[in-house]
């Protein structure tokens, strides 16, 4: 679905490249994390992928088009087969919900009828139903980033490109935010995602691909993030991370409550995709891409979140009473 | 759809950027009427000069008594010098002769009576003052150098006048007034260019985060671009139509309901020369538009 053949890209004349002589093979309907440092060159090669940059050297190739001899005229037919989704939403602050995901279709030319039928479809996926009429600012930053995924997904794209969008939201949250992206993934869907969270990939297990200085340095099925404090240079104790004059560090643990909204939007999503599945038991389009696909062996992101959701409800019913 | 969605987007961005767009149109209806006016003088021009050189005539005047013309050495032209001259014209000026009429000096002191019957100036003259002449009347008046370089020179040939020059002063005036107004015209037209550029500048840059997210989902680069054109065309749509309404009041009033009362024997432009060249006006406005547009928005709306 996504090669990169030996790719460098080179912003400025001399400057370090922002990638040097990276190839991955992503296949149909994969899940792949692409961890690293900041400016490791996880934003370049999504970028690469979009073709908003052209790499310097080496071939892209994605959706079976090489991009390096795709016309700039046919950059927005493949730009319509990717669905992109940011850690800052980018919503039109102006539109409500249904609007914003409704100009994605109406930009590309979709016919009204076929909006009026997939718009509410698909905020029912997300687990938005009921709050089309809603503008950005009235949702929490989950709720926002189901609306960026709903808009990146409305046109059933083949790639899903995710740059860090977890980024901006509390754990809960985004675990939610994740188990949307893992269904998504479960329709056939290839998922590229670049993140930071060290949690939520170590709980995914899924593939990760780590950027280090613009090069592949490992790339392996069922990974981890990769530990914190190797990749940190080892200077003992700091009054910054931990308590002056303190023995030894502490490690607590903050509690974050997620805003009940959240909590509400992934039940609803949760409650469609189960309709969904109720309606038709054996979906024929997953039922094609499973096998190309392998199921991941660690927990998958359902079972993470609803042990969360579980813990979650238990603190607040230990809480009240 | 495509077509209500981008409607509303211009209309959106027209309200936006409402001082800016308002601006464009004076900028093209001022730039416009001085092109619509020069474009009427011209017509005016082209009217004058339809209907008066149809009445001129080049005249050949033969030698006088005691001229001092050198082609006149010989005194007074002979009657075979005007033989010699008649033979010419009917040959080698055929084509550019349409008739010929011979006034001799009897003939001149007659029409000459018939204008002055009191003496001209207080002088009383006598058929000897007057000069015998061809008047020659030519199929297309601007031929005349071709007459002038064949029969000036020749013996018996004082002068060759062609009555054309008569007018030459007033063409000259009304030409010059013309290229004033296509002189202020190109400067205006220059500060619509740069206006309407800066306009749909604007326009782009407060929309940049709708435009952005049009490329990502996968819009055409027309689709992109299209609102900010038609915002650009509107505009100076709207100029160049006011600019035709401005023409068409100043000739209608002016002109039509002025001018033709207190000079009546003139043939002057009316309100369908205005029709006829709001095509041009129209065309010039939408043209300007779009290469501004283009110009702009390659550089402010790439994919």
């Amino acid at each position: 679905m996504i090669r990169f053949e030996n790719v460098s890209k080179v912003y400025a004349r001399g400057a370090r490249p922002a990638l040097d002589d990276v190839s991955v093979d992503v296949s149909r309907g994969e899940f792949v994390f692409l961890v690293g440092a900041s400016g490791s060159g996880k934003s370049t090669f999504l970028r690469l992928v979009l073709r908003e940059e052209r790499p310097t050297g080496g071939t892209v190739y994605v959706a079976g088009r090489d991009l390096s001899r795709l016309s700039s005229w046919k950059v927005p037919s493949l730009r319509r087969s990717i669905g992109v989704v940011f850690q800052d939403f980018r919503l039109l602050p102006g539109k409500t919900v249904y609007e914003n995901v409704a100009f994605a279709l109406q930009v590309i030319g979709k016919p009204r009828h076929t909006i009026r039928t997939t718009v509410p479809e698909v905020l029912e996926m997300v687990g938005l139903d009921g709050k089309e009429k809603r503008l950005p600012h009235e949702l929490s930053g989950g709720e926002q980033q189901r609306v960026a995924i709903a808009r990146a997904f409305v046109n059933r794209p083949q790639i899903l490109l995710a740059d860090e969008p977890t980024g901006n939201l509390d754990p809960t949250t985004s675990l939610g935010i994740m188990r949307l992206l893992d269904r998504i993934n479960r329709t056939g869907t290839t998922v590229v995602m670049a993140t930071h969270d060290d949690e939520i990939v170590n709980e995914m297990r899924k593939r990760v691909v780590e950027l280090s200085t613009g090069s592949v340095v490992r790339d392996e099925v069922d990974a981890v993030y990769g530990e914190r404090e190797s990749i940190l240079p080892q200077v003992g104790q700091t009054p910054v991370l931990d308590a002056p004059g303190r023995g030894a560090r502490a490690v607590q643990r903050v509690q974050v409550s997620p805003e009940p909204a959240d909590l509400e939007a992934e039940r609803a999503a949760e409650a469609a995709a189960e309709r969904a599945a109720a309606q038709e038991p054996e979906p024929v389009e997953a039922a094609v891409v499973r096998p190309t696909a392998p199921e991941p062996a660690g927990a998958s992101a359902d079972d993470v979140v609803q042990q969360v959701l579980r813990e979650h409800e238990r603190v607040r019913a230990g809480r009240e009473a | 759809m495509r077509l209500q969605f981008v409607l509303t987007e211009v209309l959106q961005g027209l309200r936006r950027n409402l001082s800016m767009v308002i601006s464009v149109v004076l900028v093209t209806f001022v730039s416009l009427t001085f092109v619509g006016a020069a474009a009427l003088l011209q017509t005016q021009v082209t009217k004058l000069k339809g209907d008066w050189y149809d009445l001129v005539e080049v005249s050949v005047f033969l030698c006088p008594d005691g001229s001092t013309a050198p082609t006149c050495a010989d005194g007074e032209a002979t009657e075979e010098q005007i033989a010699g001259l008649e033979n010419v014209i009917d040959t080698e000026l055929s084509d550019v002769v349409a008739t010929t009429y011979f006034e001799s000096k009897a003939d001149a002191f007659e029409a000459f009576a018939q204008l002055y019957p009191d003496g001209y100036q207080g002088t009383q003259l006598t058929e000897d003052d007057m000069q015998a002449s061809f008047r020659l009347k030519l199929v297309d008046p601007e031929q005349y150098q071709v007459v002038d370089d064949v029969l000036e020179g020749r013996a018996g040939v004082e002068v060759v006048e062609d009555q054309r020059e008569v007018f030459e002063p007033l063409f000259l005036a009304l030409g010059r007034a013309s290229l004033l107004a296509a002189g202020l015209a190109g400067v205006m037209l220059l500060a619509a260019v740069l206006l309407i550029t800066t306009t749909i500048r604007l326009s782009a840059v407060s929309r940049r985060r709708e435009t952005g997210i049009m490329r990502l989902v996968g819009a055409s680069n027309l689709f992109v671009q299209l609102p900010f054109m038609l915002e650009g065309a509107i505009a100076a749509l709207v100029g160049a139509l006011l600019a035709v309404g401005g023409l068409w009041l100043a000739v209608q009033y002016l002109v039509t309901d002025w001018l033709q009362d207190s000079v009546d024997w003139v043939a002057y432009v009316d309100v369908g020369d205005v029709l006829l060249i709001a095509p041009l006006l129209i065309g010039i406005a939408v043209l300007l538009a779009v290469v501004s547009s283009v110009v702009t928005l390659n550089r402010y709306t790439r994919v």
